[in-house]
């Protein structure tokens, strides 16, 4: 039973530690180059500046290679395992019971209670490997032991927290996409709580998971005390979460399924009303987290664009990474709205993901035997995923524009939406592959589709990073992203990503002609 | 009324999936009516299918689903829908997740009848029926005939098949054995009956029907019953049996019975 819970995650379990470890060892060999143009003030200023901790965190430590590295990357390194671990969590659990697998298994001697409570030992343990990989790249580093443990320890049971977030979750919810919402509101709460506890509201800081993680300051103070904390209350989690098991039926939440509702009957008139209904539920919860993200950060561009301005070293730093003239309301605007291209691929290609798993469920069977071709079906499931991501970008635009209305530097509204809508080229990127893989490799559509946004993403900033040959950052998309509004969009860059995306999609369109459907 | 039998592994959903157009064929062509099978636009305004694992939208209710499949279908009755979701006792107002295998098989079903087409595929389409459903859907697939609709019913169980349906196909190991009137296949009915005797038990070597005779341990006596039992049954009565049982042999024994191991 062990065994086959760690067949289902070794393989991402693996692919986030190797990135964790990675990532802190390149941010810590950078250290020494950072150190040596910036003097105390500096850190006084930036550890002094509302705005800065909001975004990245409170900077501690920062004249010490692991304390910088905690700064630059613990924050987006804990956001990452915690979503790995509670999308693998859900997708273990509630969507192998919800396809019916777990009915073979529970006819076994096992119980449900006890087979949840394995898949929480295993996805524990799994979700404890990156804080290693963290560990033991800082370790190796040469920065001080204590720190590298307490830091590694803390990515590690975060991730943990937020596994045992998700197994709880898939008891709560029948369906695996309920229970996915439901425990990336809780991360996306967290994260939040910690930004209201950098703001202003420090006591905050112990209601959230990353809160504790921060309060840890890790290479300063050494703090292991709030990770106890974190530990009980995963623990307390999980242990709900099997009184929750003990209690439910199998494929039920905790309460039993309401006896029926009436029909509602609209967007079921042809497949492409369809794709739009199916895509209705989690389109919102993607606009919620996406819209307030960039609202805050809105909010938030004013000042850091002053304090970038009176502490142009910092400015400097992050142009190394890529991110020019962050210095000014347009450029910050530009560099934030291109990392929104990686979210946007990501639901591009999660739509898609979504059809290859409809189709492996035989969910298509019924739609198929009409006289719906395979074209069609494809159609309406990029189009509504194109119109989906457009909506998307549409509403990130203006909650960040609506943000900036706050400052004294408000950026125009369709500055704004130029600069979120300057992301398309990347997401039809993100469609292609995903499409290509829909015909040629429908068991991995997710993750082929993800390599234009996050993939070329982390190509690109560790290119720029490592001072790499041009033709590397030439390979990743964000290569070819001018930093709209700040600057006039990339027409040739634009239409060529779209050439390729659409060879993709035809490609991928005559993969899905020629195989057969798998259900 | 076409049954296609077979027993698992046969191919029959195989050859469906080939007709519908959702497996690509490595060698020769599936046309429907005339219409090459692979042009899904034009062959499946002629036809109905219900497969044989239904898989409905899980956060759809049933009558939800029903419009669905009603708005991509070419026509759809929806007078004649509403009588069999009557007559099956569904109930459409529960989500799709929470069906049973009977009632996502309903949904099929009702949809499928209730398009009219000229074709009906339908693959083990009453493996989850209860017997008062399964004699419903008799009486939906007899309307289809009157509506002189063509029904194709694949099939493992030779008893559904011999009631519905005239004329039969038979598949093994992916191919078509035999294709004849139910009447022909009478040859394939029967019985295995297994007896036990207080004593030696009768002699029931060269009696009419009888075959594969072979002894059950001491008393017990197993044979193969085909055609009318009358004269087996006047041979048992002279001895003194103290038990009979009869079953329905499976379609892979009959088929191994009747064409020996490698086939005809």
């Amino acid at each position: 039973m062990i065994g086959l819970v760690i067949r289902q995650i070794w393989r991402g379990a693996l692919i986030i530690a190797v990135a964790a470890g990675t990532v802190s060892a390149l941010v810590a060999a950078g250290h020494r180059e950072f150190i040596a143009g910036t003097g105390t003030g500096d850190f006084a200023a930036l550890a002094g500046d509302p705005a800065i901790r909001i975004m990245f965190g409170e900077p501690v430590a920062l004249d010490d290679p692991g304390g910088f590295t905690v700064w630059r990357t613990g924050a987006s390194l804990a956001v990452l395992v915690s979503a790995w671990a509670l999308l693998t969590a859900t997708r273990i659990t509630r969507g192998e019971e919800e396809a019916r697998r777990w009915d073979l298994l529970l006819t076994g001697p096992i119980t449900l209670p006890k087979l949840v409570a394995r898949h929480i030992a295993v996805l524990v343990t799994a979700a404890c490997v990156p804080g290693m990989a963290a560990y033991v790249a800082l370790s190796a580093m040469g920065t001080g032991q204590r720190g590298a443990a307490l830091h590694g320890a803390g990515i590690a049971l975060v991730g943990a927290f937020f596994a045992v977030v998700g197994v709880f979750a898939a008891q709560m919810f029948p369906s695996r996409a309920g229970a996915t919402g439901a425990a990336v509101a809780v991360l996306g709460v967290g994260f939040g709580l910690r930004m209201a506890a950098d703001a202003s509201v420090s006591w905050l800081h112990w209601s959230s998971p990353f809160g504790l993680l921060a309060l840890t300051r890790s290479f300063a103070s050494d703090r292991p005390w709030p990770l106890f904390v974190l530990a009980f209350t995963a623990g307390v989690v999980a242990v709900a979460t099997l009184a929750v098991a003990g209690r439910r039926d199998l494929h039920n939440g905790l309460s039993a399924p309401r006896g029926g509702r009436p029909a509602q009957r609209r967007l079921l008139s042809s497949p492409g009303a369809f794709a739009v209904r199916c895509m209705v539920p989690s389109w919102c919860g993607w606009a919620v987290g996406l819209g307030a993200y960039y609202l805050v950060m809105g909010l938030l561009t004013g000042s850091v664009t002053g304090f970038l301005a009176d502490n142009p070293r910092f400015a400097d730093l992050a142009a190394d990474a890529g991110f020019t003239a962050l210095g000014s309301s347009e450029g910050l605007a530009a560099t934030l709205f291109s990392l929104l291209a990686v979210p946007a691929g990501a639901f591009a290609a999660v739509r898609i993901a979504t059809v290859a798993a409809a189709e492996s469920q035989g969910r298509f069977t019924l739609t198929l035997a009409t006289p719906v071709t395979r074209a069609r079906l494809l159609v309406a499931e990029t189009g509504a995923a194109l119109g989906g991501v457009l909506a998307l970008l549409t509403v990130v635009g203006s909650a960040a524009w609506a943000g900036t209305l706050s400052g004294d530097t408000p950026i125009a509204w369709a500055s704004a939406l130029a600069g979120a809508w300057n992301t398309v080229p990347i997401v039809l990127l993100s469609l292609g592959f995903a499409v290509v893989a829909l015909g040629w490799a429908p068991g991995a559509v997710t993750g082929i589709g993800l390599l234009p946004g996050a993939g070329g993403f982390l190509l690109f900033v560790v290119a720029r990073s490592v001072d790499a040959p041009a033709w590397i950052t030439g390979v990743s998309p964000f290569g070819h992203l001018a930093a709209v509004p700040r600057e006039p969009v990339d027409v040739g860059g634009a239409l060529g990503m779209a050439a390729i995306a659409a060879v993709a999609a035809i490609a991928g369109w005559m993969g899905l002609r020629r195989r057969d459907l798998r259900m | 009324m076409f049954g296609f039998l077979g027993p698992n592994g046969a191919g029959k959903s195989t050859a469906i999936r080939l007709l519908l157009g959702f497996a690509r064929p490595t060698r020769g062509r599936a046309f429907v009516f005339g219409t090459a099978a692979e042009d899904v636009e034009r062959a499946h305004r002629l036809l109905a299918h219900v497969p044989a694992d239904v898989a409905p939208w899980p956060h759809l209710t049933g009558a939800e689903t029903l419009d669905l499949l009603a708005a991509t279908s070419h026509h759809t009755d929806l007078r004649y829908r509403a009588e069999l979701v009557d007559r099956f006792d569904f109930d459409p107002s529960k989500k799709g997740r929470t069906y049973s295998t009977g009632n996502r098989q309903k949904v099929a079903l009702i949809a499928a009848f209730a398009t009219r087409a000229p074709l009906l595929v339908l693959d083990e389409p009453t493996s989850g029926l209860d017997p008062l459903m399964e004699r419903e859907f008799r009486r939906a697939v007899e309307d289809a005939r009157d509506n002189g609709q063509t029904v194709f019913l694949c099939s493992h169980q030779l008893a559904e098949v011999e009631a519905v349906c005239g004329r039969v196909g038979i598949l093994r190991a992916g191919r078509l054995i035999e294709v004849a009137d139910v009447g022909d296949l009478r040859g394939l009915r029967r019985s295995v009956v297994t007896v036990t005797c207080a004593g030696q038990g009768p002699d029931l070597a060269g009696v009419e029907g009888v075959t594969g005779l072979e002894r059950v341990g001491s008393t017990g006596l197993r044979f193969t019953l085909t055609g009318p039992p009358g004269p087996a049954l006047r041979a048992l009565a002279a001895a003194d049996v103290t038990g009979i049982a009869v079953r329905e042999p499976g379609l892979e024994e009959i088929f191994l019975d009747y064409y020996g191991e490698t086939g005809p």
